[in-house]
C-alpha cells in the first residue's frame, strides 16, 4: 500500500511537471493560434541558464527566478512574437510550425555553443528535506512542484474566465479585427500570450530541471514537452483545467506502468517501453478526442502556384540531370579527386533528395507536415539491412512497403483532426523511435548495421560510381513520380485539400482517405531513401536518422522550396555540404534560413527577384492577367445546354 | 398559416427543428423548410439571422443539436460532407473557398472528377466516342455530347461549364488571381461540375455588376428549369423577388416568414422585422424619394 502511495505522490509530481509544459502550450495556442515547437527548448535554455546562475555563479534562487522569469522569458517571449510570429498573421498552416521548429533549432544550437554538452551540469533541489504523511517519504521539492503547476493553473483559469484582459486573450485568435474594432489591440493581446507562454516554458524548465538525475541533457530537455502534448490534446489546446488534469493523469499512468508492469518485462525492452509511452499516450488521445469540425476559413491562398513541368519537360529535364551524374561520376572517379568520398557524399544527397521528394509531395502540394521522415528512413534502413542479406531489391520493395505502412498508422488517428494533430503525432513518433527503437542495441547493433550494396544479376554496382548513378536514378525516377502525381487527378486533389479542406469535402471528395493515402506514399518514399542512404553508407546507426538533423532537413527544403523538386535537390545538397563544413551549425544555419523566409510560402526559388536573375527557374505566370481583366465578362445563357442535359 | 409547408414528400431536402446553439447564442431554433425540385428557393434574414449556420447543417460542416435534415429520402442529418455531395448536395460560400493554386479550369475539373470512380478516370481524359454524354452522368452538368475538338472529354467538359458561367477563355488563369465575381462564378461552376440534384449558394451575387448579377439570376432560373433545386442566400433583394419560386425568411434564427415573392412583400412580420414595428406606410409626395415598398437591399447580409 505504501508502495503505491508513493509511486501516487512521485505520478502527480510528474504529472505536475507536464501539467506546467502542457499548459504553456496550450496558453500560447489560445492567444496566438500558433502551436509552439519551441516551447521544450525554451524550457532547456531556462534550466540551463538557471544552472549557470544558481550553481556556476551562486546566485540566490529566487533572485535567479526573478531574473530568468520576469525579465528574460517575459523579454524573449515579446521580442519573439514582434519579430518573429506577428507577420505570420493570415500565412498557411505550416509556416508558424516551422517558424516556431526554427526557433527550437536555433536555440538548441545556441545551447550547444554555449554549454559544451559533454560537460554534466546538475541542478539541486530548489527546496531540501523531505517529511513522512502516511507512512511515506514526501519530498518538499515534490510539494513545490504540485504546488506551483496548481497555483498556475488557477491563476490562469482565473485570467482567462474573469478578467477583461483574458477575454481578449482569448478572442484575439477567434477574430483580430473585431477584437481591435472593441477598442484592443490584437497585437499586444497575442504578445502578452507570448509572454505567459515563454514564463510557464522557463518555469517548467527550471522546475524539472532537478529531475534529471544524470544532469541537463539539452536534447532530452527540450524533448522533455512531448509528454505534455498529450495532455494538451485531450484539453483540445484550449482547455487549460482538463489539460492540468490529463497531464496528472498522465504522470500517475506512467509511474503506475513502470513500477507495476515494466518490471515483469524483458530487461531489454525497458527503454523501449518507457520512451514509447509519450506516444502511446499521444495516441490514445488523439483516438479519443473529439473530431473537429471542418470549419470555412474563408482563407484564400495568394501564392502564386509554381509552374509544373509537362511531362516531356520532366523527362527531358531528368535526362539531363542524369547525364550531368554521369559526367560528375567520371570526373570524380578519374581525375584528381580520385579516392575522395565526392561520389558517396553524391549517393547521400541523391538518397536525401527523395525524402525532400517525399516532402514536396506531402507539405508542398498537400499541406501536411511531417517531423518524422529521418525516421522512416531509420526503419527503412532496418528492414533493408534484415532482408535477403542486407543488399537486394526485395530490400528496397520491403522498405519502401513497411514505411507506407507505419506511416499510414500514424496518419490514421489524425485524419479527423485538424493537420497540426499530425505534425504532433509525428514528433512524438520521431521522439519515441529515436530515443527508444534506434537507440535499442538490438536494433542498429553496437557498431551499426551493415547494409551490402545492391546486387541485381547482370549489374554491378560493386564501385562507387555504379552506386552513386543508381541512387541517382532513384532519385531522378521519384522526381518524376511526384512531378507526374502533380499533374494527375490525385495532385490535382492534393493541391485542393491544401488550399481548402471544407470545398474539398463539399465537392464528394474523402479528406480522409487523401491524407492517408499521401502519408502513406510520402512515408514509403522516405523508406526507400533510407534504404539506398544504408546501401551508400555499408553501416548505419541511431545517430544517422535522429530527430533534430530530421527537423533541420524539413526546414532546408521549406527554405528553398518545399513546393519544388529543384528546391528538394538543392535542400539536399546544401544539408550535405553544410554538414560537412559544421555539422554543429546546421541548426543555425537552418533556423536563421527559415527566419529570413518568412512567410514566403514560395522559399527562395519563389523570390521573384531571385526568378529575374535566375530566367531557368521557371514559375507560374498564370493568373496575372485575370486581376486586371477580371471584371469584364458578363455571364451569358447556359439554359439551352443545361435543358437539353436535363 | 404554417410556415413549412406539409410536401416533404416530393421535396429535394426537408430540414426539420433544426437547432445550433453557439455557447450561449442560439444560431438556430428549431428551423424547418423545404426545397422543392425544378425550383429556386430564397433564404434571406438580417446579418446573424444564421443563414450560413442553416447551409453548414445542410452541406455538413456543421452538426445540429437536434433536428433532422433529408436529401429526398435520406436522412443526412449524421452524414460526412462528402457522403452528402455524392448524393447530389453542392453548395459555395460566402467567404469563398476556392483551391487557389489551381487554374479556373482545375478546379472545375476536381469537382468534376470527384463524380468518377477511379476505374472511369480514363473515360475523363480521353473522348471516348460511345461514352460521351453518359460517362459525367448527371442532369444538369452542360451538355457534352459535342466532341470535343481537342485534349479530354473532362478538358471540354470543364470548358463548357466555364463558359455557362460567363468564364470562357479564362479556364488557364490562376483561381487566386480572379476579381471576387469572377472567383464566385468558378466556385459555382466547381459546384456544377458534381451535377448537383440541390444547389446551395451563398451570397453569389456578391461582387457582381447589374449585368452580371441579371446574368446570374437568368442562370439560376434555366438551371431549375432544367430540374435541379437552387437554396439561394442573397442580399440583392431585386435578385431574390425577380427569380425565387418561394422564400422563407429567417431572423434570430427563427423562420418568420415563408411563401412567394409578393407574399413575402407584403408580410407584416417581414415589413415588423425589417422596416420596425410602427414604420408608418405615408402617403407617397409627388417628387418626395418613395418610401420602402418592399424589404431593402442589403438586408441579406452575413449569417
Amino acid at each position: 500500500m505504501s508502495n503505491f502511495l508513493q509511486y501516487t505522490v512521485f505520478g502527480v509530481m510528474v504529472g505536475a511537471g507536464y501539467a506546467i509544459a502542457a499548459t504553456g502550450l496550450v496558453v500560447t495556442y489560445t492567444t496566438s493560434g500558433v502551436f509552439n515547437f519551441a516551447q521544450g527548448a525554451v524550457g532547456m535554455i531556462a534550466a540551463l541558464s538557471y544552472w549557470e546562475l544558481v550553481s556556476a555563479h551562486h546566485v540566490p534562487v529566487l533572485l535567479a527566478l526573478v531574473i530568468l522569469l520576469v525579465f528574460g522569458a517575459s523579454i524573449s517571449g515579446a521580442l519573439v512574437e514582434r519579430v518573429l510570429m506577428r507577420r505570420l498573421h493570415g500565412a498557411s498552416t505550416e509556416r508558424p510550425v516551422m517558424v516556431t521548429l526554427g526557433l527550437m533549432v536555433i536555440l538548441t544550437g545556441v545551447a550547444t555553443l554555449v554549454w559544451n554538452p559533454t560537460t554534466t551540469r546538475q541542478v539541486g533541489n530548489m527546496v531540501n528535506g523531505q517529511f513522512r504523511l502516511v507512512g511515506i517519504n514526501i519530498q518538499y521539492q515534490e510539494v513545490l512542484i504540485i504546488g506551483v503547476a496548481l497555483a498556475v493553473a488557477v491563476a490562469l483559469r482565473a485570467l482567462f474566465y474573469s478578467s477583461r484582459t483574458g477575454y481578449a486573450l482569448r478572442a484575439v485568435v477567434d477574430d483580430p479585427e473585431l477584437l481591435a474594432m472593441s477598442g484592443v489591440s490584437p497585437n499586444r493581446m497575442s504578445q502578452y500570450g507570448w509572454i505567459l507562454g515563454f514564463m510557464m516554458a522557463a518555469l517548467a524548465g527550471v522546475l524539472l530541471a532537478p529531475t534529471q538525475t544524470t544532469g541537463i541533457n539539452i536534447e532530452a530537455m527540450t524533448l522533455l514537452v512531448v509528454n505534455g502534448y498529450a495532455a494538451a490534446i485531450v484539453g483540445r489546446l484550449k482547455s487549460i483545467p482538463v489539460t492540468f488534469a490529463a497531464a496528472i493523469g498522465i504522470g500517475l499512468a506512467e509511474n503506475y506502468i513502470l513500477n507495476y508492469i515494466v518490471p515483469h518485462v524483458p530487461q531489454t525492452l525497458v527503454p523501449d517501453i518507457t520512451n514509447a509511452l509519450p506516444i502511446v499516450f499521444l495516441f490514445i488521445a488523439l483516438v479519443t478526442v473529439p473530431a473537429v469540425r471542418l470549419r470555412a476559413a474563408g482563407r484564400l491562398t495568394t501564392v502564386r502556384a509554381p509552374r509544373v513541368a509537362s511531362g516531356k519537360e520532366s523527362l527531358v529535364a531528368g535526362v539531363v540531370f542524369f547525364g550531368l551524374a554521369i559526367v560528375a561520376a567520371i570526373v570524380f572517379s578519374h581525375t584528381v579527386f580520385r579516392g575522395t568520398t565526392i561520389l558517396a557524399l553524391g549517393g547521400v544527397v541523391m538518397s536525401l533528395g527523395i525524402v525532400g521528394l517525399s516532402l514536396v509531395l506531402l507539405t508542398g502540394y498537400s499541406g501536411q507536415v511531417s517531423l518524422c521522415q529521418f525516421s522512416f528512413m531509420g526503419i527503412g534502413a532496418f528492414v533493408m539491412g534484415n532482408i535477403a542479406g542486407g543488399g537486394s531489391l526485395l530490400g528496397l520493395l520491403a522498405a519502401t512497403l513497411v514505411c507506407a505502412a507505419v506511416g499510414a498508422l500514424i496518419a490514421l488517428p489524425t485524419i479527423r483532426l485538424r493537420d497540426l494533430y499530425l505534425a504532433l503525432a509525428t514528433f512524438a513518433f520521431a521522439s519515441a523511435v529515436t530515443r527508444g527503437f534506434f537507440a535499442d542495441g538490438h536494433i542498429y547493433g553496437n557498431g551499426g548495421l551493415s547494409i551490402g550494396r545492391i546486387i541485381v544479376p547482370g549489374v554491378s554496382f560493386g564501385n562507387d560510381n555504379a552506386e552513386f548513378l543508381m541512387v541517382t536514378a532513384f532519385f531522378v525516377l521519384a522526381a518524376l513520380m511526384v512531378l507526374a502525381i502533380r499533374r494527375s487527378l490525385f495532385g490535382r486533389r492534393l493541391v485542393a485539400l491544401n488550399d481548402s479542406p471544407a470545398a474539398y469535402a463539399t465537392v464528394g471528395l474523402n479528406i480522409g482517405f487523401t491524407k492517408v493515402a499521401v502519408f502513406a506514399i510520402a512515408a514509403g518514399m522516405a523508406g526507400l531513401a533510407g534504404a539506398l542512404y544504408g546501401t551508400v553508407q555499408g553501416v548505419v546507426g541511431q545517430t544517422d536518422f535522429e530527430i533534430f538533423p530530421g527537423i533541420i532537413f524539413v526546414l532546408f527544403v521549406t527554405i528553398w522550396s518545399i513546393r519544388t523538386v529543384s528546391g528538394a535537390f538543392l535542400a539536399s545538397l546544401t544539408y550535405v555540404v553544410l554538414s560537412q563544413v559544421w555539422f554543429n551549425g546546421l541548426g543555425l544555419f537552418a533556423g536563421m534560413g527559415i527566419i529570413l523566409i518568412g512567410r514566403a510560402a514560395g522559399g527562395i526559388l519563389g523570390i521573384e527577384a531571385l526568378q529575374f536573375q535566375l530566367p531557368w527557374v521557371k514559375r507560374s505566370v498564370t493568373g496575372t492577367e485575370g486581376v486586371t481583366a477580371g471584371r469584364q465578362g458578363a455571364i451569358p445563357a447556359i439554359g439551352g445546354e443545361t435543358r437539353a442535359a436535363g | 398559416m404554417p410556415l413549412v409547408e406539409q410536401t416533404a414528400g416530393t421535396a429535394v431536402l426537408t430540414v426539420s427543428e433544426v437547432a445550433v446553439r453557439f455557447g450561449g447564442v442560439s444560431a438556430l431554433t428549431d428551423t424547418s423548410l423545404l426545397v422543392q425540385p425544378g425550383t429556386v428557393t430564397g433564404l434571406i434574414g438580417p446579418n446573424g439571422a444564421g443563414k450560413t449556420t442553416l447551409f453548414n447543417v445542410i452541406s455538413g460542416l456543421q452538426t445540429p443539436d437536434r433536428g433532422m435534415v433529408h436529401l429526398f429520402d435520406t436522412d443526412i442529418t449524421a452524414m460526412k460532407p462528402h457522403r452528402r455531395a455524392r448524393l447530389g448536395l453542392a453548395r459555395t460560400f460566402q467567404r469563398l473557398e476556392l483551391f487557389g493554386s489551381l487554374t479556373a479550369s482545375e478546379n472545375v475539373q476536381v469537382g468534376l472528377e470527384s463524380t468518377v470512380k477511379w476505374w472511369e478516370w480514363r473515360q475523363l481524359r480521353r473522348a471516348v466516342p460511345w461514352k460521351r454524354g453518359s460517362t459525367v452522368a448527371n442532369a444538369n452538368v452542360p451538355d457534352v455530347a459535342q466532341p470535343p475538338a481537342s485534349g479530354s472529354l473532362a478538358l471540354a467538359t470543364c470548358d463548357r461549364l466555364l463558359e455557362g458561367v460567363g468564364l470562357e477563355g479564362r479556364g488557364g488563369q490562376q483561381s487566386a488571381a480572379m476579381s471576387t465575381g469572377l472567383a464566385r462564378m468558378v466556385e459555382l461552376a466547381r459546384a456544377l461540375a458534381i451535377g448537383p440534384k440541390l444547389l446551395l449558394l451563398d451570397e453569389p451575387g456578391s461582387g457582381l455588376d447589374e449585368s452580371e448579377t441579371a446574368a446570374l439570376g437568368e442562370l439560376l432560373c434555366k438551371l431549375a428549369a432544367g430540374g435541379m433545386a437552387v437554396l439561394l442566400v442573397e442580399h440583392d433583394m431585386d435578385l431574390v423577388m425577380s427569380i425565387c419560386d418561394h422564400i422563407y425568411v429567417l431572423d434570430f434564427g427563427d423562420v418568420i416568414a415563408s411563401g412567394t415573392p409578393d407574399q413575402i412583400r407584403s408580410d407584416p412580420m417581414v415589413q415588423a422585422a425589417y422596416l420596425g414595428e410602427a414604420a408608418p406606410v405615408a402617403e407617397p409626395v409627388p417628387g418626395a424619394p418613395r418610401p420602402p415598398q418592399s424589404i431593402p437591399d442589403g438586408f441579406g447580409g452575413s449569417p
